[in-house]
């Protein structure tokens, strides 16, 4: 018989794909502008030498994986096939870098390379509101507030939870539509969906409530309801809604519990009127007591607001996750039928020029990249067998393979990040941040995914103390190695980039050194003298994807839990 | 049936008439009942594994189903290029992973180890009857292991990524209880319901890949369609399988298929015996030759 061979690779019709989805990375070609580092590995940008667009490509490095194909990357890969939504981050593809034939190997140690391949957008909302030069028409608020809800009203309707709702996750793209990203934390739920003027249901089922980046974690998760609903994505809009106002994440907690002091502090602290049952819930860290207040949020968002706007941003941020408003009602509030209308996308205004040239103009000045909120959750965890003594909820996400020796404590400096705010900003230029990061802190563990107990982890460092040091004093972290154990070290990551591209006066790491640093000397490599705006635009509006690889990296250690 | 729109939960991809028409296997000269013997096999080998896993039949079906995607078109995966043992460890793991009930490799190995050495004799293994040799040292374990990961990535890439299969089982229960069998008082409705089940099942073992070619709707109308004629069931004598948009022709075709099983089961049996049906490239390949040096002999 003869042997016909396999038909050769790039001969394949793409429309006569069978299970169309994954293409090989020799379609794209890769840019050498990166747009962010991660756990993962790098985000490129791409173009398709098909269509000649621009994509994000983020690499999947497939190395030092426990447990085969990571968990969090399947689930989102899974769930983003199933949707399709203006208001949707699209994933087009999965592209496969293509190995030598015998690439399974005797072993099977070496995988391939893959990529997800999403459309390449301009801003993240997080970049937008950290930039000076960006201020947002109460029109423009509106039109996105709409698109958000838009989108979540499809994801809920859809029987999804997001469950990583903030600023960050946000896209914008500069034709004003706004994409919600990120669906790492996403899972399928069960209960039925949010109907028009029913709140957001009653939840069937537990799921793990480790979820959510802190700042933007609804009360009923932080006293640890399990039953949770759609409704905890709705406080995260709400968040997101005064983040848009405030220019900054409004509910900065230090730890779980400063998180509930603050939301408390601006809603008024639950009692059986205003959050039925809060009282029988576990509480936050074994507190179950909280001082009687009132709330600020008419004092604070008065000046921003009309009553309308007042009025939506209450009804998100309900303390009583079952009278919160779902996304359908949200988009029938009054607030979008009032003056000042919602502007239309097209009509907002584009930023990219502004944005690149601004960027250079303010060259080393400042860069705003101001890390994400801190904590998250841990990527949900399943029955784990591995893992017996986690438990069906598994503790704190904090044990993992030996790569992974991320349960020691924080550093014990780790409390005196938060001094005296400086006067004249809360926010600190990004360069600030990474000179004091390496002095004093672990990096920042920006994207979210910490887990919250214990209440005192590391997070992001706010780094308010005053003018950075001198280059020169720049060096290893005063905690030395201890510090570095907080970041797995990915073999292979960053070797090639040492040296070339570091920053001229920085004393080169210990060897030891975890693959932490990458996002930060990736930066500094971006202020280095070389001219090039694309370069210094990117660290003006984070990239969203740099931002995913970011949450990736936190998540990656947890992969071993599953999500409920 | 109506076009499919939107993305659903209840719809899977399907393998195009292109796709259908030949595989990568048979391109790389494997002879097309040899395939089918293997398919058939592995289904065998993940029914019987996902039992003693104690997997719901939801991750079993669906990891056959994965399989079978895997192996089908000429972009697929070769019988020739990757071991059928492998693929199928590897589909198990990934169609539990994301599931609630996630498969440690340890255990997924150590189990198919052991339905291995006892295949093809799943069920007298399982009262008994023979007492198989098996073991799972500590390096093969990780060996395989290693193996397990570098499949998996192997068969994401080849489905494009494309995990998500839609069973007709619940679809199934759901449409019976359309049709009232299990209030109407002279029809065991359960009895129905389980016959139903089985016959869907046993589809899983279809040569002629009936999963990947019809949309869950229609598996169920036929397999209720079916398990009525076979439990003498009354049901409405119209064309009540209209209304859950199955054609009659699509409806005939799918029973002939279903009854058709049976026969092909009995054939595997009787062309295999007590010889292991090949489930590694060296075995393939071996057989293969085999086959060879016997026309050549004759």
């Amino acid at each position: 018989m003869a042997l016909a061979a396999p038909p050769p690779a790039g001969m394949t019709d793409p429309t006569q794909r069978r299970f169309r989805g994954a293409a090989r990375i020799s379609e794209y070609e890769v840019m050498k502008e990166k747009l962010g580092e991660g756990t993962f590995g790098v985000v490129s940008k791409g173009v398709s030498k098909r269509s000649g667009k621009v994509f994000a490509l983020k690499k999947i490095l497939m190395h030092n994986e426990k447990d085969g194909f990571p968990i969090t990357a399947l689930r989102e890969v899974k769930l983003l096939k199933m949707l399709s939504h203006p208001n949707i981050l699209r994933l087009e593809e999965m592209a496969v870098e293509r190995q030598s034939a015998d690439d399974k190997g005797k072993n099977g140690k070496k995988r391939a390379t893959l990529y997800m391949v999403s459309p390449y957008a301009d801003h993240d909302l997080s970049g937008m509101l950290t930039n000076p030069d960006i201020r947002f028409q109460e029109s423009q608020i509106k039109c996105y507030m709409q698109q958000l809800l838009e989108g979540l009203r499809y994801l809920h309707d859809s029987h999804i939870l997001h469950r990583d709702m903030k600023a960050a996750n946000i896209l914008i793209s500069n034709t004003g539509v706004l994409q919600i990203a990120d669906f790492g934390l996403a899972r399928h739920y069960e209960g039925p969906t949010p109907q028009p003027g029913k709140g957001n249901g009653e939840a069937v089922r537990d799921y793990t409530s480790l979820v959510v980046t802190r700042w933007y974690r609804p009360p009923e998760l932080l006293l640890t309801l399990k039953k949770y609903t759609p409704a905890i994505d709705m406080w995260g809009v709400g968040c997101v809604f005064g983040e848009m106002f405030e220019r900054k994440p409004i509910l900065e907690g230090r730890t779980d519990v400063d998180q509930c002091v603050r939301i408390f502090k601006l809603v008024g602290s639950p009692n059986e009127s205003n959050m039925p049952g809060w009282s029988s819930l576990p509480g936050c860290e074994g507190h179950k007591e909280w001082e009687q207040r009132k709330g600020d949020i008419d004092q604070r968002f008065g000046q921003h607001l009309k009553p309308e706007g007042l009025d939506l941003l209450k009804s998100l941020l309900c303390l009583d996750y079952k009278k919160r408003v779902n996304a359908i009602d949200a988009l029938q509030h009054p607030y979008f039928k009032t003056a000042p209308l919602p502007a239309r996308p097209e009509d907002l205004p584009r930023y990219q020029d502004s944005h690149e040239l601004d960027a250079r103009r303010r060259g080393q000045e400042k860069k705003m990249n101001l890390p994400p909120a801190p904590a998250g959750g841990t990527v949900g965890m399943g029955p784990d067998e591995w893992n017996p003594q986690g438990g069906p909820y598994g503790g704190n996400g904090y044990h993992n393979g030996p790569n992974y020796p991320r349960d020691r404590g924080p550093p014990r400096r780790y409390d005196d990040r938060r001094g005296p705010p400086p006067p004249d900003s809360s926010r600190q230029p990004h360069w600030r941040q990474d000179r004091d990061n390496r002095a004093r802190m672990p990096p920042a563990a920006n994207g979210h995914g910490l887990p919250p107990p214990p209440a005192d982890l590391p997070r992001r460092p706010d780094m308010r103390n005053g003018p950075p040091p001198p280059p020169g004093s720049r060096g290893p972290p005063a905690g030395g190695p201890n510090v570095d154990t907080y970041i797995p070290s990915y073999a292979g990551g960053r070797g090639s980039r040492e040296g070339s591209y570091r920053d001229p006066d920085a004393v080169p790491p210990p060897p030891s050194r975890g693959y932490r640093d990458d996002p930060y000397r990736e930066r500094e490599r971006e202020r280095g003298p070389l001219p090039g705006y694309d370069r210094a635009r990117r660290t003006r509006s984070r990239s969203p994807e740099q931002e995913d690889m970011r949450r990736a990296r936190l998540q990656n250690r947890e992969r071993d839990f599953y999500g409920r | 049936m109506a076009p499919i729109t939107g993305p659903s939960h209840l719809v899977n991809s399907l393998a195009s008439p292109a796709h259908l028409e030949t595989s990568a296997s048979q391109l790389d000269g494997v002879p097309k009942d040899l395939e089918d013997s293997i398919r058939f096999e592995t289904s065998r080998l993940l029914q019987a594994t996902g039992i003693l896993l104690r997997l719901p039949q939801e991750i079993i079906a669906q990891s056959i189903v994965v399989l079978s995607r895997f192996w089908s078109g000429a972009d697929g995966m070769s019988l020739l290029e990757c071991d059928a043992v492998d693929a199928a460890a590897a589909a198990l793991y990934l169609t539990a992973k994301p599931s609630a009930t996630p498969l440690s490799p340890r255990s997924l190995l150590t189990v198919l180890e052991y339905t291995s050495t006892v295949s093809p004799h799943y069920s007298q293994a399982s009262t008994g009857a023979s007492e198989p040799q098996w073991s799972l040292s500590e390096g093969s374990y990780e060996t395989a292991r290693d193996r397990l990961y570098a499949t998996e990535a192997q068969l994401l890439r080849t489905l494009g990524f494309q995990t998500h299969v839609a069973l007709p089982h619940a679809l199934c229960i759901n449409y019976l209880q359309t049709l009232q069998v299990f209030k109407a008082p002279s029809s065991d409705g359960s009895a129905l319901a389980k016959r139903a089940i089985k016959l869907l099942n046993t589809a899983l073992l279809s040569p002629q890949q009936l999963f990947l070619t019809h949309q869950p709707p229609a598996l169920a109308t036929a397999a209720i369609y079916l398990a009525v004629r076979e439990e003498g069931v009354n049901l409405p004598d119209v064309e009540w399988w209209e209304v859950f948009d199955v054609d009659r022709e699509e409806l005939g075709f799918l029973v002939v298929a279903l009854t058709s099983v049976e026969g092909f089961a009995e054939r595997e049996r009787e062309v295999w015996g007590d010889r292991k049906v090949p489930l590694t490239v060296g075995e393939v390949r071996a057989e293969i030759e085999r086959r060879t040096m016997l026309e050549e002999g004759e």
